[in-house]
């Protein structure tokens, strides 16, 4: 099976799962659900596309959800403290996001830790600094002060696109929210940048043989440095989402999505044994584990239920990869008996 | 930068961590001299004692190039059983048995999932994690749960024996009992076998799929025993305990140890110098009043310092 057919099992898995909910959850099958499923799994979208960039690497980045509290924290305290300009308060945020990531990537290749230490020790040293510079606690009364910034809560902007295109006479269209075509900018950017560029090669290469890669003339080092700092950026991007939702920011923002992010990029089909995924997979993962929540959800099944499926569904993942994993050496070994003997 | 780190880290890496533990003491036993009381050195030890019960039990499995974030909810789940086993009048030792066997179980179920079908520790024991919390929090409820007139349970967290107290008790005899598991088993042996070369252990003919198991089951296990540890510290049993982020205490005390991710070396005795090694940081930290957020930046940083160091040392 090839990735591309993989990626179409997948959708075809995703159609299966969504129609199933439609018909079986009340009110999963309406305009506002829709809304909920997009705004609310946008930005898990664009953590898990972030996260295969490390995974391609057979790395992991666990400190994402740590990022994601620091660059919303910047934004808290740019915009309630500083009063910035509202591009500027964007750019710094993303700016700090990705040089997390980056000194992520560089412990990596510099320090030659192990990906899950060093990120696991800035998971906790990032955490440790949203706390330092929060402005919650520097600045009394702040805590309860919305985010008013039109720069910022404009990116919690839905669209009608039914009416626009003079749909809504037919059906009721859900209206879509601006965080949606961020993750599909995103998306169609990132895939650009893997499919069609020569750094997108050097990635899979680099995951699939580092070794190899090297030899090549590849400058392993670089790729790695950047596939964390893509990693930071995308945690950055979903941070401004999230605070534009919630007009505000906590230092417990994004606790655990770290958990979601690897699960999509796995079930997408990114091989945690390194060069082979997409950028494509990973979003419809995310948006197949947001069917199965807000459907569980609506069938009135406990949330504590849910977080049984949700590690069943990350382990089904994993197995059905294995299971690839394995055919594709089968195969590569039956060819190779087969040269041998001709 | 490049030539410097090799060369002082070759000569300092064997003996970073005993060194450094050493400058930490002197530094906070000067700002700070209530900090070398005796009562203060015990309580050290104490507040160590569940996370050092995990990380000898999780030592084995990182040798084996393994790793378990599951602990944090095992611990909890453990808790919640032996509380409801004891408040349904069952003896203490069948509640402790309850509570133990959670652990069995979830460690076996890991180590069959990594063993036999070969998926990737880390996300397993990730799935496990969830799974084993939604569990916890299915049995027992967000709430937590009072241990009542239970006295020998409540004796295991807070009582003192021979002028201890008697988790520090347990926590030395489970070290003394990994301690004698590594140094004069087969057990012991094989793990270091599969450790170093797992190909090469399995083709001479030993049996690494049931040792890997059986590891996962030992990790498990200690992670029940923390959590009647501290059920029976606290006097209460919640499905909530052991929150995200117990693993990662665990995970770095073991590897503070200088035991190697990437499988191959480490010890039991090593991993209690990296438990004792946090431990006195936390202490020292909190005796000085320095703020949470400090703590965790200089957590992470002494964390990645001291692994870039044994690093350079290979």
């Amino acid at each position: 099976m090839t990735a591309r057919s993989a990626t179409f099992a997948l959708l075809a898995f995703f159609a299966a799962t969504f129609a199933f909910f439609c018909v079986a959850a009340p009110r999963f099958a309406t305009a506002s659900n829709m809304e909920n499923l997009m705004s609310g799994f946008s930005f898990v979208a664009i953590l898990a596309i972030g996260q295969s960039f490390p995974i391609l690497l057979r790395g992991i980045d666990l400190s994402v959800g740590a990022i994601v509290a620091l660059a919303g924290m910047i934004v808290f305290d740019l915009e309630l403290i500083f009063h910035l300009p509202g591009p500027v308060i964007l750019v710094a945020a993303l700016a700090a996001a990705t040089l997390a990531g980056a000194l992520n990537g560089w412990m990596v290749v510099r320090l030659k830790l192990q990906p899950f230490i060093a990120t696991l020790a800035t998971l906790a040293a990032y955490r440790g600094l949203v706390y330092s510079i929060s402005g919650r606690q520097l600045v009394p009364g702040l805590s309860t002060t919305p985010i008013r910034n039109p720069w910022i809560t404009g990116l919690e902007t839905y669209f009608d696109l039914g009416t626009t295109l003079g749909l809504s006479d037919w059906v009721t269209l859900p209206w879509f929210p601006l965080g949606f075509f961020v993750m599909l900018a995103v998306l169609a950017a990132f895939h650009f940048l893997l499919g069609s560029t020569r750094f997108g090669r050097s990635l899979y290469t680099v995951g699939g043989n580092p070794e190899a890669a090297r030899l090549a003339g590849i400058d392993t080092g670089r790729v790695t440095l950047a596939a964390y700092a893509m990693s930071g950026f995308c945690a950055g991007l979903a941070a401004l989402l999230l605070v534009a939702r919630l007009t505000t920011a906590t230092e417990a923002l994004g606790t655990g999505m770290e958990m979601s992010a690897i699960a999509a990029a796995v079930i997408g089909g990114v091989s945690l044994a390194g060069g082979i995924g997409s950028v494509i997979g990973p979003v419809i993962g995310a948006f197949l584990l947001g069917t199965i929540l807000i459907g569980l959800t609506l069938l009135g099944i406990s949330q504590y239920v849910q977080q049984i499926l949700t590690g069943a569904i990350l382990l089904a993942a994993v197995g059905y990869d294995r299971i690839l994993v394995v055919r594709r050496r089968r195969r590569l070994e039956a060819n190779l008996a087969e040269e041998t003997r001709a | 930068m490049t030539a410097l780190v090799p060369t002082l880290g070759r000569r300092l890496a064997p003996h970073a961590l005993p060194l450094a533990m050493f400058a930490i003491v002197v530094a906070f036993a000067i700002s700070e001299p209530a900090f070398l009381k005796p009562d203060n050195l015990i309580g050290i030890v104490r507040q160590v004692a569940i996370t050092g019960i995990m990380a000898v039990g999780m030592t084995f499995v990182i040798m084996t190039g393994g790793i378990d974030l599951s602990v944090g909810p095992v611990l909890a789940l453990s808790g919640v059983i032996a509380w409801f086993s004891l408040d349904a009048g069952a003896p203490l030792l069948v509640g402790i048995a309850a509570g133990l066997s959670v652990g069995l179980v979830v460690g076996v179920l890991n180590g069959l999932i990594i063993a036999r079908i070969e998926l990737p520790p880390i996300i397993v024991t990730l799935a496990m994690l969830s799974m084993v919390r939604g569990a916890a929090l299915i049995i027992g409820g967000p709430d937590l749960h009072q241990i009542r007139g239970q006295e020998a349970y409540a004796a295991i967290g807070s009582g003192n024996f021979l002028g201890l107290p008697i988790s520090v008790h347990l926590f030395a005899l489970v070290t003394l009992l990994m301690i004698f598991v590594q140094k004069a088993t087969p057990l012991g042996l094989l793990v270091a076998a599969i450790g170093e070369n797992e190909r090469a252990a399995r083709l001479s003919g030993h049996r690494t799929r049931l040792t890997k198991t059986a590891l996962y089951a030992i990790c498990g296990v200690g992670a029940a025993i923390a959590g009647i540890v501290q059920s029976s510290q606290v006097h209460t049993a919640s499905a909530t305990y052991g929150e995200f982020g117990t693993e990662l205490d665990v995970i770095a005390s073991v590897v503070l140890g200088g035991t190697s991710l990437m499988g191959g070396n480490g010890s039991i005795a090593r991993t209690i110098l990296g438990v004792m090694f946090l431990g006195i940081m936390n202490n020292g930290m909190n005796i000085l009043n320095v703020p949470i957020d400090i703590q965790l930046i200089a957590k992470g940083a002494i964390i990645a310092l001291s692994l870039a160091l044994s690093e350079a040392k290979g």
